[in-house]
């Protein structure tokens, strides 16, 4: 039975890091106000505790006494088939996993995590949005969940190595970094790829890409299927140590980042003495050591704002670095968003969000308040340093005729590199 | 052979009418008759004249038979009284208006004081009133307490039972008082907890103040019956407020400024003395009103807390220097050591079944989720 | 019964059951939580998490209660933080500053201390049975709350009310005699010290577990909490 298998996965992963925070919850109700999903469209099922609300169950009702007596005279209800159905559509469609709950909750909650917990229920019992399924399995199946074969990706490679006139290594034995990039930059923003690769040849790095650790992007991840995470996960760390790398840096992606950076040790063992890393912060201290120089002001062409990516920043801390090198960039015309930093807004399309057609009228609505944002500095453009981001900007500023300009922040390095 | 009136009596002691009136004023006043709704009943009938009635009431009525008994008791009480100050009220009352069997203040002594109780006994059987003072005490059945090689409760029931009303002076003989406090060794009880078959009345306080016995004694006489009561059956006019309703440190407690201990400025300066344990807010009696020593004054007044002694069990009322708001019991701590290890028990416990749970859910699981059906 | 026995047993055999049903229910929660498996953290810190941890605790007691609209849902929810917040600040103080509960600490402790004047406690309670009012009504209308709402919420809120108003009630010698209004307060504290380790009131103890768990969070990846 589907929900028996959910109950059986938030059985066996409660631990007393889930069990103290849903106890510590007073159903204050201040979390609402801080998810994007309530405040574009005020819907209560979208406050982020009541997201959990499976999970709860789950947890009062078969670990705690007053939650089993609560359940025997029914001033608590158990965990149905619709109701798996019901919070499923919730939890993978109306949640980017932000965490931006946890900044406002006052006991600190951190509901994010939870949030995807309740989601690795869903994917034992098998109710996840079915175009998120379909990601997934591509992924499974083919290596990538835009369905990016091998032998795509190696065209495609060759292709960017050819337009852009870069040196794209593959496959290179002992190079010290590994460089792991995204089918949505691979097909979407092939730019992006080219730039990165630029920044590392400029900066003299021994770098590879890997053509069998391929695909950054984690779609095990946004299910929260573990064993499809760690599978999506041990292709690159295999290649890492295959090739006998120092570090993998992740290119522009969000999820990837807080998968490898913070998740992956864990759940599974890791290439020893291979460190992760992001391009945000290898660029910037490329440029810190000299190794690297950017044209101060090569970007000052009109307001241009950064938009904090909640992996990389809030989730990830890489926040002074992009900020660094945009007020080099462009040192007049540089201004933030509000909020910013760990506290600002996500774009609405993370988590896996992007990827559910069912979801497109919820993620362009979150969009609007972004817009917003951007509309009350003036911004002409705005940068970001995730590809996912940056495919929910374009295709957002396109839903709502804005003609802010959507970059990369790794292509705007590329293009001011002396 | 008629028994002579108060009236009659008092004349043939040389006091005169004068004397007599003022005697009543006083004796109306202190048994604060014009508040009494009775006496505005009758005095509608009568006239609104307090003293007027005090006064017609023992210019035709015989001096009242009255047996003082002690049993567990100190003699505290009877010491009060016969330690007020003045040629007073209390003694006029005593000698005048009361025959009375008093083992503390008679001179006769031994079978002859027995002899004399158990005369009055006889001859106004139905009539007399017994005063108690003193706690009787029940186990072993009243070997604790005995008098003249008899048990306390055969002597008390003895006299209650030609008794026309009880009046149970001091906490001892109200509430059981100093006996009773833990562990109670004697099986310490209230008077009204043994005889429940006549008209009784409490005065506790430890002493009672001596105006308050006297005065309900002196009621009974005028009005023929015991004063109204409250719900522990202490006389409303003496005990109907607080002490904290009339205390003089009140405005100080109302600003919230104390005593924080005996002789600091703020005792000096005549700050309410709550933090110092004070039990004036939960204590019924006279003292901040008619206070002690004729008016003099109160145990407030001359800077000590009150200790609570007009209710029941205020030897076990948390401590005389403890505040009035703490609990009268405390867990000790190996108690609470006890309480805890059996949280910790019992959450060992429950940590022992939700292991066992995540241990099969994890088989469950791994053993084919799709695929397994309930 | 009379109202003197009633008090009688409601401070003396009944409070110290009531306490330690208190003592017993919370350490059993506690050890409940503690034994349920806290596996290591072996992802490498990028800071500190200490100090994101002290970061968080001081940011909650000297940041937070002074300028609380540094939270951007501030705005939104004004209601709920200030009267949330007034509540707490009343509840606190009062238990541990007001003179008559300093008092109780003391012969529980064996030491008191200073204590709060009169007006202040008492305007503290004041402010503490409004909020808890405001508190209430928002509950019953906000439709996230009115959502998330379940019925064990409104005995803790009932539970909780109680004892303040008849605290205030006594204090003020209002409507019966003192030792009536002091026997339902202590019968409403003995209930709500034996209610507390049964619900959502004992957030004050996993308040540290969720606030550490945050700071510590926050300082790994170096993020300001």
């Amino acid at each position: 039975m589907k929900t028996q298998s959910a109950i059986n996965t938030y059985v066996k992963e409660i631990g007393g890091w889930a069990a103290s925070q849903l106890e510590a919850c007073t159903r204050c109700g201040l979390c609402a106000d801080a998810c994007h999903f309530y405040q574009a469209t005020g819907n209560p099922e979208y406050t982020p505790v009541w997201k959990t609300e499976p999970l709860r169950r789950a947890y009062e009702q078969r670990f705690t006494i007053a939650g089993r007596l609560k359940l025997a005279v029914g001033l608590d209800k158990p965990v149905t088939d619709e109701d798996l159905k019901h919070w499923s559509t919730i939890v993978y469609e109306a949640c980017t996993l932000c965490n931006k709950c946890a900044m406002v909750c006052p006991m600190g909650i951190q509901l994010g995590p939870l949030i995807h917990d309740v989601r690795s229920g869903m994917a034992a019992a098998g109710v996840v949005p079915g175009d998120l399924v379909a990601a997934t399995m591509k992924q499974k199946d083919v290596g990538s969940p835009l369905g990016v074969t091998d032998k795509t990706w190696a065209e495609r490679m060759e292709w960017i190595g050819d337009e852009w006139e870069v040196k794209i290594p593959m496959d290179v034995q002992s190079a010290d970094t590994l460089v792991v990039f995204t089918s949505i930059e691979l097909m979407k923003f092939p730019d992006n790829i080219a730039a990165i690769a630029k920044i590392m040849d400029k900066a003299g790095e021994k770098w590879t890409t890997s053509s069998k650790g391929r695909e950054v992007v984690n779609f095990g991840y946004f299910e929260a299927d573990e064993e499809l995470t760690k599978l999506f996960l041990s292709r690159v760390f295999d290649a890492a140590k295959e090739l006998g790398v120092k570090r993998i840096m992740i290119s522009e992606c969000g999820h990837a980042y807080d998968a490898f950076r913070w998740t992956a040790a864990n759940i599974m063992d890791m290439p020893k003495n291979v460190a992760i890393t992001h391009i945000a912060q290898v660029m910037h201290d490329f440029w810190k050591a000299g190794r690297i120089r950017l044209k101060k002001g090569a970007y000052d062409d009109g307001t241009v704002t950064f938009h904090d990516s909640c992996k990389i920043q809030r989730r990830g801390g890489i926040i002074k670095e992009p900020r660094e090198i945009l007020k080099w960039l462009a040192p007049s015309s540089f201004k933030e968003m509000t909020p910013n930093k760990e506290q600002a807004l996500c774009c609405g399309g993370g988590g896996g969000v992007i990827s559910i057609q069912e979801a497109d009228p919820l993620r362009f609505a979150v969009f609007g308040m972004k817009v917003d944002q951007m509309k009350e500095i003036g911004a002409k453009s705005v940068c970001m340093v995730c590809s996912n981001c940056r495919l929910q900007f374009t295709e957002g500023v396109a839903h709502f005729g804005s003609d802010v300009k959507v970059r990369g922040l790794s292509e705007m390095v590329s293009q001011a590199l002396e | 052979m008629t028994e002579k009136t108060v009236y009659e009596h008092w004349r043939e002691s040389g006091l005169s009418r004068r004397d007599f009136m003022k005697f009543c004023g006083l004796l109306s006043g202190m048994m604060g008759l014009e508040f009494l709704p009775p006496v505005k009943a009758f005095g509608a009938v009568a006239g609104p004249d307090p003293a007027g009635l005090v006064a017609e009431a023992l210019t035709s009525k015989p001096r009242l038979p009255l047996i003082w008994l002690e049993l567990q008791d100190c003699a505290g009480c009877t010491e009060a009284i016969s330690r007020s100050q003045s040629p007073s009220l209390v003694n006029l009352v005593l000698n005048k208006i009361a025959v009375d069997y008093q083992e503390t203040l008679m001179s006769a002594a031994g079978f002859q004081a027995e002899a004399a109780m158990r005369g009055t006994m006889e001859k106004y059987k139905g009539q007399y009133v017994l005063v108690v003072e003193g706690s009787p005490s029940v186990d072993a059945n009243g070997v604790y307490c005995t008098i003249g090689g008899r048990s306390n409760l055969n002597i008390l029931r003895e006299a209650a039972a030609g008794a026309a009303a009880i009046i149970a002076t001091g906490n001892c003989a109200a509430f059981g008082g100093i006996p009773k406090a833990k562990p109670n060794p004697t099986g310490a009880r209230g008077v009204g907890e043994i005889i429940t078959d006549k008209p009784i009345v409490n005065i506790p306080g430890c002493p009672a103040i001596p105006e308050v016995t006297t005065g309900t004694i002196a009621h009974f006489l005028v009005m023929g019956a015991l004063p109204k009561t409250d719900s522990l059956k202490r006389p409303l006019t003496f005990y109907g407020h607080a002490i904290h309703d009339h205390c003089l440190r009140r405005p100080f407690y109302d600003a919230g400024k104390y005593a924080g201990a005996f002789d600091d400025s703020g005792a000096r300066a005549g700050h309410c003395l709550y933090k110092l344990g004070c039990k004036g807010p939960t204590t019924y009696n006279a003292c901040a009103s008619l206070k002690w020593e004729q008016g003099l004054s109160y145990p407030v007044q001359s800077g000590h807390p009150c200790l609570g002694c007009s209710e029941p069990n205020f030897w076990d009322g948390g401590g005389f220097y403890v505040g009035q708001s703490a609990p009268l019991e405390r867990p000790t701590v190996a108690a609470v050591g006890i309480a805890a290890g059996a949280g910790v028990a019992l959450g060992a416990a429950l940590a022992g079944t939700n292991a066992a749970r995540k241990r099969k859910a994890e088989k469950a699981e791994t053993a084919g989720p799709k695929e397994s059906s309930e | 019964m009379d109202w003197t026995e009633i008090l009688q047993f409601f401070r003396g055999s009944f409070f110290k059951i009531s306490l330690l049903v208190f003592v017993g229910g919370m350490t059993y929660r506690l050890v409940r939580i503690l034994l349920l498996g806290w596996p290591r953290d072996r992802v490498k810190s990028r800071g500190s998490k200490a100090t994101g941890v002290v970061k968080t605790y001081l940011k909650g007691l000297l940041v937070l209660p002074f300028i609380p609209w540094v939270k951007r849902t501030f705005n939104k929810n004004a209601l709920t933080y200030i009267a949330g917040g007034l509540f707490h600040l009343s509840l606190v103080l009062v238990i541990f500053f007001a003179t008559p509960h300093m008092l109780v600490w003391k012969s529980l402790l064996g030491f008191g201390w200073p204590t709060l004047s009169f007006p202040v406690s008492d305007w503290l309670a004041a402010i503490g049975i409004i909020a808890l009012i405001v508190l209430l009504i928002n509950r019953l209308t906000h439709p996230v709350l009115k959502l998330l709402t379940r019925s064990p919420l409104w005995l803790n809120w009932t539970l909780v009310f109680l004892p303040f108003v008849t605290g205030y009630a006594m204090t003020h010698h209002m409507l019966f005699r003192y030792e009536v209004l002091f026997g339902l307060h202590m019968i409403t504290v003995d209930v709500l010290l034996i209610w507390i380790p049964l619900g959502r009131i004992s957030h004050f103890l996993f308040y540290f577990f969720s606030r550490t768990i945050h700071g510590a969070q926050a300082g790994k990846r170096a993020v300001t909490p």
